[in-house]
């Protein structure tokens, strides 16, 4: 398997554990080519808000191994609560909320809180993914 | 309310495969309906997908042109419903549909970011507290 990509199955997520800290720390060149127009470099001193979807991939990707592979983002929400300065110091924990199955689709809701180096809160959000495999069905489920 | 919601179209943002080769770059998501193009040529979409963050990026742009700041303030949320992919040659664009105050002032903008054939590809609800950050 790819190390950039995750096979881990929808039973084997477990609602409520806890994954991280993970500490990370958002570089300069990062928050600048994210500031703007995608990969167009503009230097700032506090981390612009497209740069904390990124950091909730790199906790999936440290909590599972890698992305989980076919996945489609299906619900974002982002809630700010103190500014992070451009290379300082931060954590991310991650735990799954909720997995649930809709139309046939499985959803799994994933929350994340991201913390500056004192501890306090700097974005709390969630995601929620449709996940690439369903319920293990059982053979009885099959007649 | 004197906010209008035209002080939120943003400009055109044009999206292609080395866009979102970039982004993956940037944050380590080459999740293969992304950045394989015969896998995503096989799923349900025929074709690569641009990843979700991708498409608040007008959105972005748009609401920290209007703060005249990078950065959103404490007290700021931002609410997303994907209903249909970007993809390579797409050019998108944010606009608000509706302003609206909440009780502590707060700038409540509904709004969407739209592709060139106008089909709304992102929902997205924001509170933008009135202070600057």
């Amino acid at each position: 398997m790819d190390e950039k990509l995750s096979n881990i199955l929808f039973d084997d997520l477990e609602v409520g554990k806890r994954s991280g800290p993970y500490d990370f720390r958002v570089s300069a060149e990062l928050a600048a080519n994210l500031a703007d127009a995608i990969g167009v470099a503009q230097p700032v001193e506090w981390t612009p808000p497209a740069v904390f979807p990124t950091i909730f991939l790199m906790a999936l990707r440290r909590s599972m191994g890698g992305i989980p592979s076919g996945s489609i983002l299906a619900k974002q929400h982002l809630e700010f609560h103190e500014r992070l300065a451009v290379e300082s110091d931060a954590t991310v924990s991650m735990w799954v909320g909720e997995k649930y199955v809709k139309r046939g689709r499985a959803f799994v809701v994933f929350e994340f809180d991201i913390r500056n180096a004192a501890g306090s809160p700097v974005l709390t959000g969630r995601k929620i993914i449709v996940w690439p495999n369903g319920p293990r069905v059982e053979p009885s489920d099959e007649r | 309310m004197s906010v209008k919601a035209r002080e939120f179209r943003s400009m055109d943002e044009s999206i292609s495969q080395e866009t979102i080769d970039r982004y993956a770059d940037l944050s380590g998501d080459y999740n293969p309906l992304h950045v394989d193009l015969d896998f995503a040529a096989a799923s349900e979409f025929g074709g690569t997908i641009a990843h979700g963050p991708i498409q608040l990026h007008p959105f972005f742009r748009s609401v920290s042109a209007w703060l005249g700041t990078k950065e959103f303030g404490p007290g700021t949320t931002v609410s997303v419903t994907y209903r249909y992919p970007a993809r390579p040659g797409d050019t998108l664009h944010f606009e608000a549909v509706t302003i609206g105050e909440a009780e502590d002032g707060a700038l409540m903008v509904a709004g969407q970011t739209l592709n060139q054939d106008g089909t709304t590809l992102a929902l997205i609800d924001t509170v933008l507290p009135t202070r600057r950050p």
